[in-house]
């Protein structure tokens, strides 16, 4: 679809818990009107809500285009939505109390926006990469932290989070907010349903809407993410692109450099592997074909994405995932180092190749390869500084230590301060070896590689999915899947979290994930099929046991909710104790009231009744 | 093993998993575990549909009865580490063990996140109820306002009325 040279998707799904969508879309090119709204109300009214304010405004912006400014007009149609909604609501008694949000935006001459929003639905804008909210939610919690009056930290927890301070159609005239944009060349306007945001990070949602795919599939990835993240809302996209600047020559020589890496692939991988990439450390134990794919192909992947979108991120990561995994697991920096080599060796000869048959493109790989490799030592440098920034603290440690051992008995008695924890049970000691009397050598070294092989599989971006398989190690290591280990685990990986679906089923999804993973990866392992069935079965208590922990965290959360409300029960019933008392004392009084005689009335007595 | 085979063999376990000696036959605790596991094995796959929904009923309705989280989740923790050494005993290819494990890990994975759930959402109803408790307890300080001055003013006339 598109409107003055925009392009422009809109796409909605009910969510993966609701049985109705309430939320209504508009968009209409012709107008230059897009609008999200999101309905609510008891009694299947979200939708009638949803849908009446809907077509309140499109017919008002229908009628009124021309005659009033850009700004007026959309307060106007934002204001008739509400009004058609209230008196919708008034007249129908199963339908009072529905309401809704919306986010509407006007385009004026494909080159001016205007953006009017009541509720807690959203307006995004992605300029350059950047992406920056144009609304504020109104929810009584915002305007709290507004007024000063609330902390943003104490604002994530405070029960009233997600209850609006103002929509459509509680009363017949609402506060509409507005805010104008001259837009850019290459901009996207993203309207969104809580259902999006709510269940989806801002990183990910600037992610797959800077991606640079058509807004047609940046509206169904964005709904993919929300439902991949639990879907527990209905949620409605509209993704709103102006057209984009002619390409510079810098960009230009970027994608074509992309193509032609992209191209010669397999021959990067034919020359790594010659040049010894099988037989690095870092990949003993796995398939030289699976090593190659792993590494080698990987880095293409990397290479080629960050070209294509001007970024140098996947390649980052990349670097930082594989150094990264190989120091936790106790390796070495030659290692690393012996690879990156051969990594950039192998490259820099498929470029010379190149070169040689055809000078521009060989000039242009030049470019593509050698961004990558200063991007890759930049991402193993920061990772350098950070270990050895852990070696100064570590080596301070021994120090104080070190001291203190040294320090006179007597001097630590009259002081009675430095207590210093000294090795005696053997057990206890830290540089203690790993050892599981339960499990074989054999399996513990199955554990270990399945789940590298499985780190290895996660997305970038699975932060928590790879959490998830660290705490597996540590916990399947342990004899049996120790419950303890689970416990330390399931605290790292539950952090901070709000007590509610958008804090807790993204747990949940990290450790479903993890589990397919890891039965995946378990096939791959080089060994027999009673030892992997072994370690499947150490990783899957282990698995059991962090799942268990887990939610045992959940319900200690939600175990002080109930009992604030046990609290405020008891409060509420002696209120309503001393109310009943109260009556009963003023009945009591009105009936001796109106047994006193007055005098000054001609029959003798006030009152009504006992008269 | 077939699938069909895997999953009678499987249910030839339910007495010694489900530790019916101990429990009786009719509803051990975590009965319902042990038939999503068949469910799952049946099924196939990686994820099996409806097995939330399967779970979260039969989690509900546990709930329902009494019982509380923490006793659900015990009890799928036993089911599966019976199942586990259960497993290992009787099937002797090292195959059809995988395959149960993984049946079984989807299970726990799954009824841990409904009991979660029920949690949150036992969470939510929680703070609801209480918005709507302060409610009341505000309109009921507001009555309790009124009533105390209609008593001063009914009790200061009937000090005038009897002097």
């Amino acid at each position: 679809m598109s409107g003055s040279g925009l392009r422009i998707a809109g796409d909605t799904h009910v969510g993966k818990v609701r049985s109705a969508n309430e939320d209504a879309l508009i968009v209409e090119p012709r107008l230059g009107l897009y609008a999200v709204l999101d309905g609510m109300g008891g009694a299947n009214a979200g939708d009638v809500a949803s849908q009446m304010a809907r077509d309140a405004i499109r017919e008002h912006v229908q009628q009124r285009r021309g005659a009033l400014p850009p700004r007026k007009l959309l307060e106007a149609a934002i204001q008739a939505g509400s009004k058609t909604v209230y008196t919708g609501a008034q007249a129908d008694r199963e339908r009072h109390g529905m309401g809704t949000t919306v986010v509407a935006c006007l385009v004026v001459d494909g080159t001016h926006l205007v953006v009017g929003h009541v509720g807690d639905s959203r307006a995004y804008l992605l300029r350059r990469g950047r992406l920056q909210a144009l609304t504020r939610d109104h929810t009584i919690v915002e305007e709290l932290v507004d007024r000063g009056l609330l902390s943003a930290e104490d604002a994530e927890r405070h029960p009233y989070k997600n209850v609006l301070s103002r929509n459509l159609g509680s009363r017949p005239q609402t506060r509409v907010e507005l805010a104008e944009l001259e837009l850019a060349a290459g901009d996207r306007i993203l309207l969104c349903s809580d259902g999006l945001y709510g269940y989806a990070s801002t990183e990910a949602i600037q992610y797959v809407l800077g991606s640079g795919d058509d807004p047609d599939q940046v509206c169904r990835d964005l709904i993919e993410l929300a439902l991949r993240g639990g879907g527990g809302d209905n949620v409605s996209t509209i993704v709103i692109e102006t057209p984009q600047a002619p390409p510079t020559s810098t960009q230009v020589v970027r994608t074509t450099g992309a193509s032609a890496w992209w191209q010669r692939r397999q021959r990067f991988l034919a020359v790594a592997k010659e040049r010894g990439l099988t037989r690095s450390p870092m990949v003993r134990g796995l398939d030289p074909k699976e090593a190659l794919e792993l590494i080698a192909l990987s880095l293409c992947q990397a290479v080629y994405h960050d070209l294509e979108k001007s970024t140098g991120v996947n390649v980052w990561t990349f670097a930082q995932n594989l150094a990264g995994g190989w120091f936790e697991r106790g390796g070495g920096w030659a290692a690393v180092r012996g690879l990156i080599d051969i990594l950039g060796m192998s490259a820099h000869a498929v470029v010379d190749e190149v070169r040689a048959a055809d000078a521009k493109l060989g000039f242009l790989l030049d470019v593509a390869v050698s961004r990558a490799l200063v991007v890759a030592e930049l991402a193993l440098g920061g990772l350098l500084a950070e270990r050895l920034r852990q070696v100064d603290t570590d080596l301070i440690e021994l120090q104080t230590l070190n001291e203190a051992l040294e320090a006179p008995a007597d001097e630590l008695a009259e002081t009675g301060e430095r207590f210093v924890e000294r090795p005696t049970i053997p057990f206890l000691q830290p540089e203690r070896p790993v050892t599981n009397p339960g499990v074989s050598s054999e399996v513990l070294d199955g554990i270990h590689k399945t789940l590298t092989i499985a780190r290895a599989r996660t997305s970038p971006r699975g932060e928590l999915v790879k959490q998830v398989l660290v705490a597996l190690d540590a916990i399947a290591s342990e004899s049996g899947g120790s419950f303890a280990t689970a416990v330390l685990s399931a605290r790292e990986l539950y952090g901070v979290r709000s007590v509610d679906d958008a804090g807790v089923q993204p747990l949940f999804d990290a450790l479903d994930q993890a589990r397919i993973l890891t039965a995946s990866s378990v096939h791959q392992l080089p060994a027999s099929e009673l030892t992997r069935a072994r370690v499947l079965r150490a990783i899957s208590t282990a698995h059991q046991r962090l799942v268990g922990a887990t939610t045992g965290l959940v319900l200690e959360a939600v175990a002080p909710l109930s009992e604030r409300l046990r609290g405020v029960q008891a409060r509420t019933g002696e209120l309503r104790d001393r109310v009943a008392r109260a009556e009963q004392r003023r009945a009591d009084l009105e009936r001796r009231s109106a047994t006193i005689v007055d005098p000054s009335l001609p029959w003798g007595a006030r009152g009504t009744t006992e008269w | 093993m077939s699938d069909t085979d895997l999953v009678a063999s499987v249910r030839v376990l339910r007495d010694e998993v489900l530790d019916t000696a101990e429990h009786g036959g009719r509803e051990p605790p975590g009965a319902e575990v042990f038939d999503a596991v068949l469910r799952a094995l049946t099924v196939g796959g990686e994820s099996v549909p409806g097995l939330d929904q399967v779970l979260h009923d039969a989690v509900a309705r546990r709930l329902a009865w009494g019982d509380g989280e923490e006793v659900v989740l015990a009890d799928a923790e036993a089911v599966f580490d019976r199942l586990m050494f259960a497993v290992e005993r009787a099937f002797r290819d090292p195959a059809d063990q995988m395959v149960v494990i993984e049946a079984a890990t989807l299970v726990a994975v799954t009824v841990a996140r409904v009991v979660s759930l029920a949690a949150v959402a036992r969470a939510a109803r929680d703070r609801a109820a209480r918005l709507r408790e302060e409610m009341a307890q505000r309109q009921l300080q507001e009555v309790l306002e009124k009533q105390q001055a209609t008593i001063a003013h009914l009790e200061a006339e009937l000090k005038r009325g009897f002097r």
